[in-house]
């Protein structure tokens, strides 16, 4: 930068801070790991100033300042622990509490509440007050995923700001004023594609996505830290799962990616993992249809069928479809599996979709760009024109197909077509689908959750995704299948771990050359660019 | 590493505390104060000590802990509103949740309520962490079945109408700070 920003010293109880010039004194507090109760503040919201808990006492003001709206200034003496600070917390919380109808019992929020949290640690052990609480609306239908709750609500403000700055679609307003504010919507519903982040940034249980109302308790969720699958803008996200399910996905923060932000059709895109209709065995194609086999029997089928199927007619007229929702690592063994079969040409086919200048990107796959960074495919297509081509002339007679993606690229007709031609067709997917019913097997796919890996985002970002159910036992994971008929067909004894793969992936001259796998944070790590 | 010293402060001790042999005397007291009072009776001609389960029963303190089941309203319904407490306080894990929405006043039920009483170990901690007063300890102690399938309690058994239960919520209400 021109212009370096300033770092500027701050003493807060005896404890130095350094901070860049023009951090909220309370954002300061919170980076040097200081415990300061607040509601309204958002590191990527404006400033609202309006929840008043995060009050501190600075020397050389006469009242309490909220640190939120507060700049850092050079030579700053902040009193945190200080018996005035803590008396006004303890009444801002009484305030706050004075109408919230107490109904922890069923808010779903319970367990993760701001209100809950801040009122233990700094509130008050028990009501002084004697009259009824106000009574507000409860449940209102306010969007196609949201649900408002206006006697939960403390007036923060924070997903009317959500929706001024973030989504710019201005439904929620706060309406009256004085103790008759309440939160609502006006003349539109809430319905636009971040929606479900409002839930996210409310900091009580006052606005609930209706997928997570009266579902599961937040304190049984284990978080893993992961990536959104649903388009190649890469979102961080939190899997939360609980008995062996995926109960919700929420963003994780990264400011290179989706700062705190996720589209709600990334979010609602995870139930296809615990779908019954997903493929449990692998598949081998008998007498009377497809018939559920063993994972030996299964892989030692399709090797054989590969094999077979290049004595007859020569390895070139192999082909593969890679997949791009597959993970650099397991499109890379799969790359290997095919050069030692010699196959003669790959493509991808990638779903497309419907984009915006925000978070949703058109191609709703999470590793296209990682797949042409490895360079199985190349052209602007992905070779999928070429491919198609080549079958219809018969130039490809085998097809290895990863996905179910094939089938959605239109031209419905000319794919069945060429799919009712193929003399051996292997296809890994996640369920069985008719149209690929002339498969000679079909091996089930794993779903993101359940596998470890990384994905290249559209702007050449790789980033983890990790674990966070498990495969039912003996299960083969993508990257393990390729391995498993590589080895066969070649004779090789490898193993499909992430390091060797990935040492094997850097040593491969690809744009992956210059990246440690160790050295993929949470954040992710750039592509090498030069 | 460096060892670091903690100094734990006792409390003082008191004459219990410092004379542990009374409460051992105590506890003795009962087997000594039950065995003179059988022998006296059996020399005075009695023959048979036990007490004849099930046509005679004992009577049960307040303070017993059976099953665990869920207060039932008049209405019929649960009082219970599936916020989970119980199945987080479980040590045992022996609760099972699955948590409904109705369009009644209160507006969360439990859909599904299992209580396995193969693994239930009648702690009460359920009881104390039930913010609603829902799941109570019963004085219901036959609860032997013939399966492992009969040991898993749906929500349909469990329930049991509150002013059967008065013995045990009054009990609680004065015991359990609320």
């Amino acid at each position: 930068m021109s212009n370096p920003v300033k770092t500027v010293k701050v003493t807060v109880d005896n404890q130095i801070i350094e901070a860049p010039e023009g951090t909220p004194l309370l954002q300061a507090m919170l980076d040097a790991g200081l415990d300061i109760p607040h509601y309204c503040y958002h590191p990527k919201l404006s400033i609202d100033g309006s929840c008043r808990l995060c009050q501190v006492k600075i020397d050389g003001m006469p009242k309490l300042q909220i640190s939120c709206n507060t700049q850092v200034r050079d030579g700053m003496v902040v009193h945190v622990a200080d018996p005035e600070v803590e008396m006004t917390r303890k009444g801002v919380l009484e305030l706050l509490l004075l109408n919230h109808p107490l109904d922890c019992p069923i808010c779903d929020k319970a367990g993760e509440c701001w209100l809950q949290n801040f009122s233990m640690r700094f509130g008050a052990r028990h009501a002084r007050t004697i009259d009824t609480r106000r009574k507000r609306g409860k449940r209102l239908d306010i969007g196609e995923q949201i649900l408002l709750d206006q006697e939960r609500c403390i007036l923060c403000r924070r997903c009317v700001r959500f929706c001024r700055e973030i989504s710019k679609s201005n439904e929620l307003f706060v309406f009256s004023h004085g103790d008759k504010s309440v939160l609502d919507i006006y003349d539109k519903r809430l319905d636009n594609d971040y929606s479900m982040n409002v839930a996210d940034v409310c900091p009580v249980g006052a606005l609930e996505t209706k997928d997570f109302h009266h579902r599961m308790r937040v304190w049984f969720l284990e978080d893993t830290a992961s990536v959104c699958p649903s388009c190649s803008n890469g979102c961080n996200i939190m899997i939360s799962s609980a008995r062996g399910k995926i109960w919700r996905l929420t963003p994780r923060r990264n400011d290179e990616v989706n700062d705190t932000w996720m589209c709600d059709a990334g979010r609602l895109n995870y139930k296809f993992v615990g779908d019954p209709a997903r493929l449990r065995a692998p598949m081998v194609a008998g007498e009377g249809g497809p018939a559920e086999a063993g994972w030996d029997e299964a892989l030692k089928r399709a090797a054989g069928a590969i094999a077979d199927f290049v004595k007859r007619n020569g390895a070139r007229t192999f082909g593969a479809f890679a997949s791009p929702h597959l993970t650099n690592e397991e499109n890379f063994r799969f790359g290997e599996m095919l050069r030692a079969i010699g196959a003669g040409r790959i493509a991808m086919a990638v779903p497309r979709g419907r984009q915006d200048d925000f978070l949703i990107k058109a191609e709703k796959a999470a590793n296209a760009r990682g797949v042409r960074e490895l360079g199985l495919v190349s052209g602007d297509d992905d070779g999928l024109e070429a491919m198609l081509r080549a079958c219809e002339a018969g130039e490809i007679r085998g097809l290895y197909v990863c996905g179910g993606d094939l089938l959605e690229v239109g031209q419905r007709e000319r794919v069945d077509a060429i799919l009712e031609k193929l003399d051996l067709l292997i296809v890994q997917d996640l369920a069985m689908r008719p149209r690929y019913g002339r498969a000679a097997v079909t091996l089930p796919a794993t779903a993101f959750a359940e596998k470890e890996g990384t994905f290249t985002n559209h702007a050449g970002r790789v980033q983890r995704i990790q674990r966070a159910i498990a495969p039912p036992p003996g299960w083969r994971t993508d990257g393990e299948i390729f391995t498993a008929l590589m080895n066969q067909l070649s004779d090789r004894a490898e193993r499909f771990e992430l390091e060797s793969v990935w040492a094997a992936m850097a040593g491969d001259g690809s744009r992956f050359a210059g990246l440690a796998f160790d050295k993929i944070g949470p954040e992710g790590a750039p592509l090498d660019t030069a | 590493m460096a060892v670091q010293v903690v100094k734990v402060r006792r409390p003082a001790a008191t004459f219990s505390s410092a004379n542990p042999w009374i409460a051992i005397l105590k506890g003795l007291w009962v087997s000594i104060r039950h065995f003179f009072g059988n022998l006296g009776l059996f020399l005075r001609g009695r023959q048979d000590f036990a007490i004849h389960f099930p046509e005679q029963r004992l009577v049960q303190p307040p303070a017993l802990r059976g099953m665990p089941v869920l207060a039932q309203m008049a209405d019929g319904k649960e009082r219970c509103v599936a916020c989970g407490l119980c199945e987080w306080a479980c040590p045992t894990s022996c609760i099972t949740i699955y948590p409904a929405e109705t369009a009644d006043e209160v507006e969360r039920y439990p859909e599904i309520f299992d209580i396995d009483m193969s693994r239930c170990m009648f702690c009460g901690l359920c009881e104390e962490a039930c913010p609603e007063e829902a799941i109570i300890m019963s004085r219901q102690i036959e609860i032997a079945s013939y399966s492992r399938r009969g040991s898993l309690w749906h929500k349909a058994d469990l329930l049991v109408p509150v002013d059967q239960l008065k013995t045990r919520t009054d009990y609680i209400r004065r015991n359990y700070e609320r």
